[in-house]
């Protein structure tokens, strides 16, 4: 049955793996580091990056130095960051273990709720601490006067920092659950059996064993801390509390009549190396974490700790979180939208109004805006996961001699925060010579969201890749197939879970993202996060939770539909 | 159907020689099996072959036709060697039916539906897995789908057939079973064979020849029987069933024997060999070789018995005569203290040192 005559499949006129490889590479290094190199040029220029005369210049540093409050801007920012951090630590890291290890009345639904947040934008998040706690907040008046008074400020450093922290908690949660649900039982059921009670197996076993999660969102929730655009604008605006974002962003977008392209750039630079070293510390430090991945043979869940009469203590102190921190600011995003003035002074039945949704859905900017967005996510997420996922492949799964470098330098959008990516879109767009057909549309935000968003979709997709063992790849090449015929009919087809998970993520961070579009956007392009962002500054809060409210509405149709239809994991 | 010819060989990664000259040349039609532990190089080899690993040097050729050769750093990408490959775990594309599996290959050679069909029915009639055409591999037993493995590696009639490991998956009667079944299969369709295994017994039972491979170079190449019979070297002696290695000194080297005397006095005659430099050497003698002895003669010993472990079909002993310590097998029982042996001539091979790691 065997014979020579028969040669292998027919070869390709050429190698089109080859050509994949080398285009891809050089797609992603140019995506990547084309709007870090404007910025990093502007820096060290004295005249705008688009003006011919400019000249090399160091003294765009010594200005931004030299500006008043820029001392008092650093402090600000590493204080509101540590602080996130810590406040996220300590709340996650609690909730995660009463939620995952113990038999707390509730915890299936507060579990559940616990993750809302981290479907919207902190902006939405912000703008519901500023209708609830805010000086002249539902909740704030509220206490006032039932209670005699509102010990709270959130138009202070630390006020901010502690509603950040709070509404990053979930994220350090979702973290630190999946480490504390899927430490290995036997581990602990070897700690009952040298002696150990349930409490001490669980903490003097498992809790270490979340320290990697531990370490990883701490330094995860500093960098967001440092590069959160929303709680300082909407808090710190008012009371002229800066951080070096809001600094960006006024001295970028807000000072239109003295534009000062030097400082900003001298500014995001240091931004960006602050942010790249703490990333690459995340990676030091995650190093021999390997001590603490625990081998799961079989799919078992463990013990569930009874607290006794302590559940109800628990339970207390669980539900008020989620009440006050969770449920409070979505119902008050809501019932904003939905009066003229929220007051716990006036009946709510006296003020109700359907014309902050009338307003929202009468403007065309604001209809145009609430399409974009739908279009950005629907289409960007998809162009997304092609190009992430062809990345993946390139990196985890060819013979291509530079896949190592590849997948560091598609990973490295970790380190730039997405003000500083629009920024350098901004930038990007202006000074290469054709792109000037792209600017101000949303084909060059899909672009900026794709390249900042390419980590979260590597992270999806990358450990459902390693699962596939490289036999089925082998098979195929040596069937016969070309290593793009083995990874289009062999690998995508099994891998097609993790890209609807995928899908599914990118989605939501185009769907919720504002700050990478608030220089790149023009009216035309406006998308619901930029419109927002304005309307918040203008004070026109009426408008602003009506939008929320539709940003939320849509987000939690496409969580439900995706998880319903497609079987996609979003967050567990 | 051709032949494969491999020339010195060399696989190298980073400042590791998993596989060092190796050349074997496999005659169209042959099973040759590549024995030998865990990171021997056997693997290394066989996927060298297949294209799915770098050689560093050397040549590698089916027929006339070269894949790979490092003086010219020419190598025929995978997809285009056409050979025939099972894997240890299958690599049964989840995703397909077991006819959409063997389809696969068939369809990247552009081959037409109903030719396709015929093909595909072929290949599943030789493995008897016809009925289950339309399943899915995890639908199958490890035994079926080891079948199918094998009719996909078939089904587009390759010159050449690599199999790693393909039953060390299976329980042991399935094995002893399906090694029957693939010798047969491979002499009905007198398909080159490259077969990897670390089980010297299956190894035994299925190749034409054998090539016992240790740290990347090839010890000995030879049938079953050489193989088993007259080691090449001491390392085979041990890895090829067991020997028990017996420390003596050279008192006589002739041309068809030699007198060797042991630890503990005494003299044995055996076949020839070569001593060390000062004279010492080892014995290598099978336990089931050694007998015991109903009167005292050449070649004979008492021995302690200081253990017994009943194996079922034989007992295993291990004996003592002073410092010589060694391993016997009987049929039957023995109750007595001590015992009479006999090591015959032609069971002694002589090294000149003992298998490393021993």
């Amino acid at each position: 049955m065997t014979d020579l005559t028969d040669a292998g499949a027919g070869r390709p006129a050429f190698d089109r793996s080859r050509l994949i490889f080398w285009g891809v590479s050089l797609l992603t290094v140019v995506l990547v580091f084309g709007p870090i190199l404007p910025i990093f040029i502007q820096a060290f220029l004295d005249k705008p990056l688009y003006d011919a005369d400019a000249g090399f210049t160091l003294g765009n540093f010594g200005r931004l130095f030299s500006e008043p409050g820029v001392g008092r801007i650093f402090l600000n920012t590493l204080y509101f960051g540590a602080l996130t951090m810590a406040v996220a630590q300590v709340f996650g890291a609690v909730m995660a273990v009463l939620v995952g290890r113990t038999n707390l009345p509730g915890r299936r639904w507060m579990g559940e709720v616990f993750i809302w947040p981290l479907f919207v934008s902190n902006l939405v998040i912000a703008f519901g601490w500023f209708t609830m706690y805010g000086p002249s907040g539902f909740i704030t008046l509220a206490s006032r006067t039932y209670l005699g008074g509102a010990p709270w400020n959130l138009y202070s450093v630390t006020g901010m920092g502690i509603v950040a922290g709070l509404s990053q908690a979930p994220l350090t949660y979702l973290m630190c659950l999946a480490a504390v649900t899927k430490a290995d039982p036997q581990l602990e059921d070897a700690a009952r059996s040298a002696g150990a009670g349930p409490f001490r197996a669980l903490w003097s076993v498992t809790i270490p064993m979340i320290r990697p999660a531990m370490i990883y969102s701490a330094v995860l929730n500093f960098v967001i801390g440092i590069e959160m655009l929303a709680i300082p604008l909407l808090f710190g605006g008012p009371s002229g509390i800066q951080t070096v974002t809001t600094f960006l962003y006024d001295k970028g977008i807000n000072a239109a009549v003295r534009p000062e392209y030097g400082i900003v750039g001298a500014a995001a630079i240091l931004l960006l190396i602050v942010v790249a070293l703490l990333v690459w510390l995340q990676g030091r430090l995650m190093q021999g974490a390997g001590r603490f991945v625990t081998v799961r043979g079989k799919a078992s869940r463990p013990s569930t700790l009874d607290l006794g009469p302590w559940k109800w203590a628990a339970f207390a102190f669980v539900f008020g979180f989620v009440l006050l921190t969770i449920l409070s600011i979505f119902g008050g995003i809501f019932l904003r939208s939905v009066v003229t003035f929220l007051t716990p002074l006036i009946p709510i039945w006296k003020v109700l109004t359907t014309g902050n949704f009338e307003l929202v859905l009468s403007s065309e900017t604001y209809v145009r805006s609430i399409v974009n967005s739908v279009v950005v996510s629907v289409v960007g997420a998809a162009i997304g996961t092609f190009f992430i996922v062809v990345i993946a492949l390139i990196a985890r799964r060819s013979e291509f001699r530079f896949r190592r470098p590849l997948e560091y330098v598609a990973l490295f959008p970790r380190a730039l925060p997405g003000i500083i990516a629009g920024l350098g879109f901004f930038y990007a767009v202006i000074w290469m010579p054709g792109l000037d057909a792209i600017r101000g549309t949303i084909f060059v935000l899909i672009l900026a969201f794709v390249v900042r968003y390419i980590p979260v979709g590597f992270g999806a997709i990358a450990p459902a890749l390693a699962q596939i063992g490289e036999e089925l790849d082998r098979g195929a090449r040596i069937s016969g197939a070309d290593w793009w015929t083995t990874v289009t009919r062999i690998i995508l087809p099994i891998l097609k879970p993790a890209l609807f998970s995928c899908y599914a993520l990118l989605f939501i961070h185009f769907f919720k993202e504002y700050v990478t579009a608030a220089f790149l956007y023009q009216p035309g392009s406006e998308i619901i996060g930029t419109t927002m962002l304005q309307l918040v500054a203008q004070g026109d809060n009426g408008p602003v939770s009506a939008l929320a409210t539709i940003q939320v509405i849509i987000t939690a149709l496409f969580v439900f539909l995706a998880r319903r239809l497609l079987g996609a994991k979003i967050y567990g | 159907m051709a032949d494969l010819i491999i020339e010195n060989l060399t696989i190298k990664y980073g400042g590791v020689t998993a596989v060092e000259n190796l050349s074997i040349n496999v005659p169209s039609g042959e099973f040759l099996t590549l024995l030998g532990p865990s990171g021997c190089g056997k693997s290394t080899t066989l996927f060298a072959v297949a294209g799915l690993n770098h050689a560093t040097s050397g040549i590698i050729r089916v027929g006339d036709r070269i894949l790979f050769n490092g003086d010219s750093k020419a190598a025929v990408p995978p997809e285009r060697r056409n050979i025939g490959l099972v894997f240890q775990s299958y690599a049964l594309w989840p995703h397909k039916t077991v006819a959409d599996n063997l389809a696969f290959p068939l369809i990247l050679r552009k081959m037409g539906k109903s030719e396709r069909d015929e093909r595909i029915k072929e290949a599943l009639g030789l493995v008897e897995m016809l009925p289950y055409a339309e399943r899915y591999p995890f639908e199958l037993s490890g035994g079926q789908q080891q079948r199918v493995a094998l009719a996909r590696a078939l089904v587009y009639r390759p010159p050449l057939l690599l199999l790693d490991e393909p039953l060390s998956n299976l329980d042991a009667k399935l094995r002893e079973r399906a090694r029957v079944w693939l010798r047969e299969l491979q002499e009905r369709l007198k398909v080159t064979t490259v077969y990897v295994t670390h089980d010297q017994s299956e190894a035994l039972a299925v190749s034409d020849r054998i090539a016992v491979m240790s740290m990347g170079r090839m010890r000995q190449l030879g049938s079953p029987r050489e193989i088993y019979e007259t080691p090449a070297d001491s390392f085979v002696a041990d890895f090829i069933g067991s020997s028990n290695f017996l420390g003596a000194r050279m008192i006589e080297s002739g041309a068809d024997h030699a007198l060797v005397e042991l630890g503990d006095g005494t003299r044995l005659t055996t076949a020839p060999g070569r001593a060390a430099a000062d004279g010492s050497l080892v014995v290598a003698v099978r336990p089931e070789r050694i007998s015991v002895a109903t009167a005292e003669g050449p070649n004979t010993l008492r021995a302690k018995v200081e253990q017994k472990v009943y194996l079922g079909s034989v007992w295993q002993y291990v004996v003592r005569s002073g410092p010589v310590e060694f391993r016997i097998q009987t049929t039957f029982e023995i109750d007595a203290p001590e015992v009479l042996l006999h090591i015959p001539a032609d069971a002694c091979a002589l090294f000149s040192e003992k298998p490393v790691g021993n």
